[in-house]
């Protein structure tokens, strides 16, 4: 908290210094109470020596668009990261990548306590950039070009990019010996939502560290109207959306499926599986114009509420053979209704042989309370079967394994659907830099 | 944030599992009924089965 530092707007008011352009005359306004080097004239673009009481002129540019314009205007105060600033000065910088020029504003900001930070914005996308206070640690590249990482108060920061950049278009106050066309060597190792930067101009190397900031958050602590540029694209330093640990994730989700097997593992040995009715009929079509349906001996269901499995085997061969069943509580008159085929056809043709369906068929009832019980079976057949044996099966208490294999996909989907969002933002960010995807893939297979 | 969300909805899938399967819960479909005359014991063709007008498969490739 700044509760030591006094607000830029309060009763006294710092006094700007007023003086003349010596070039044309125009109104010249210092706000940063001798920590200027130079200041630009807004009318006709000289840069000017702050440090000489007579303002020596010591560059004069052209503008070479005429768009240029702040989008937080000079004088503009606000609070940022609980202190007071004011925006003293504006540059427009620019790089060119592969014929492509990239271009990107930056302000000077002016607190008279805590001194000058750094405002960067591109493409809608804003950095919060102050000077570091400890010196970087790099660690060098073995095989030379460009470092890969950059060590800064305990955290690592990956290489994202190496360009020239250059001073487009200046205007107001600057804390060095600001140039139209001045070209540095910017480097940028990133640790969202942090940008770690050098800035080399001839032998003298400047490390500034930044965090990313939101347009809207910029908006609101200017107090700027209308509503800030989109942010276009994914940023060098930009948080992901995704803002979890995509790795903890996964171990979380090995631990769920561990847990899952045990449960299987356990439930499967806890299953009783006990077969409480097993018997042989058969279907002749020569009765099948009397009553064809029956029931079976009554059986015991004991213990909890449980699964009942009925098994049906029929030898069919190209033909089928169909059930209508009825597990009925002979005490309650609650009773489970299912039909059941078994078909097995198989033949040749033009693509070779083939088969489908087969000769056994299972089903699996759902919460079948303990008690007595019997089968009402009603059998129909394929028209072209004279007679058939079929056999029935029920077990009581049998586990239902695909209960797990839809809990393993609940598990699953969720992490699925994090990595991918993670990876393809991560994927979008990278692009952008001196080590896109791509290039990190077939550099790396690259052994020939 | 995700990760404890994931965490409990985890634990909540984990926990539905094991109930399911301790109640013999089945992902087939099975028809329902209370009530079944005592009599089907007995004469079995006063009960119809609700799958009694299924439209049996008769092809092959």
């Amino acid at each position: 908290m700044s509760a030591s530092t006094p607000p830029l707007s309060g009763p006294t008011k710092p006094q700007a210094k007023a003086l003349n352009c010596p070039k044309c005359g125009a109104a010249i306004v210092l706000r940063s109470f001798g920590q200027a080097e130079t200041v630009v004239c807004a009318s006709c673009h000289s840069i000017l020596d702050a440090k000489d009481p007579n303002l020596a002129i010591l560059q004069q540019f052209e503008i070479k668009t005429s768009d240029i314009k702040p989008l937080i205007p000079l004088g503009t105060r606000g609070k940022l990261r609980d202190t007071d600033y004011e925006v003293i000065g504006f540059q427009r910088r620019s790089t060119q990548v592969d014929g492509t020029t990239y271009s990107w504003r930056e302000y000077v900001l002016f607190n008279p306590y805590k001194g000058l930070r750094y405002l960067t914005e591109y493409n809608g996308h804003w950095n919060d950039i102050s000077i570091c206070k400890v010196l970087p640690t790099v660690d060098h590249n073995m095989f030379g070009g460009s470092s890969l990482t950059a060590n800064y108060l305990g955290e690592t920061y990956k290489h994202f990019q190496t360009a020239d950049a250059n001073t487009d278009f200046v205007l107001g106050e600057f804390p060095w010996q600001v140039r139209v066309d001045e070209k540095a060597t910017v480097t940028d190792y990133v640790h969202p939502p942090r940008v770690l930067s050098s800035e080399k101009l001839d032998k003298e190397v400047t490390w500034s560290i930044g965090e990313y900031m939101y347009g809207r958050e910029i908006w609101d602590a200017f107090r700027l109207p209308g509503t800030p540029p989109e942010a276009m694209g994914v940023y060098e330093n930009q948080p992901s959306p995704v803002t979890t640990n995509v790795t903890g994730m996964w171990v979380a989700f090995a631990a769920f499926a561990m847990l899952l097997l045990a449960l299987m593992a356990g439930f499967d040995m806890r299953a009783n599986k006990k077969p409480v009715f097993g018997q042989t009929y058969r279907y002749n079509r020569a009765d099948s114009k009397a009553e064809t349906s029956f029931v079976t001996d009554v059986f015991e269901l004991t213990g909890r509420t449980s699964t009942v499995q009925v098994k049906t085997y029929a030898p069919v061969s190209n033909h089928w053979i169909y059930l209508n069943y009825a597990l009925i509580n002979q005490d309650t008159g609650q009773a489970w209704d299912f039909g059941r085929e078994v078909s097995y056809y198989y033949g040749y043709d033009s693509d070779g042989s083939w088969s489908e369906g087969k000769q056994n068929d299972e089903v699996v009832l759902p919460s079948v309370p303990p008690g007595h019980y019997y089968l009402r079976i009603e059998p129909e057949a394929d028209p072209s079967l004279a007679a058939i044996p079929y056999t029935v099966d029920v077990t009581h208490d049998v586990p239902v394994f695909g209960i797990y294999g839809i809990a393993f996909l609940a598990l699953l989907v969720p992490v699925v659907i994090i990595s991918f969002r993670s990876y393809t933002f991560e994927r979008s960010r990278w692009s952008e830099s001196d080590h896109p995807p791509m290039q990190l893939s077939s550099s790396s297979g690259d052994d020939e | 944030m995700f990760r404890k969300l994931y965490l409990l909805y985890g634990a909540l899938v984990l926990s539905t599992a094991a109930f399911g399967q301790y109640r013999g819960w089945s992902l087939d479909t099975i028809n329902q009924l209370k009530n079944v005359p005592k009599s089907v014991r007995d004469n079995p063709g006063s009960y119809r089965s609700v799958y009694g007008f299924y439209h049996h498969y008769t092809g092959g490739k």
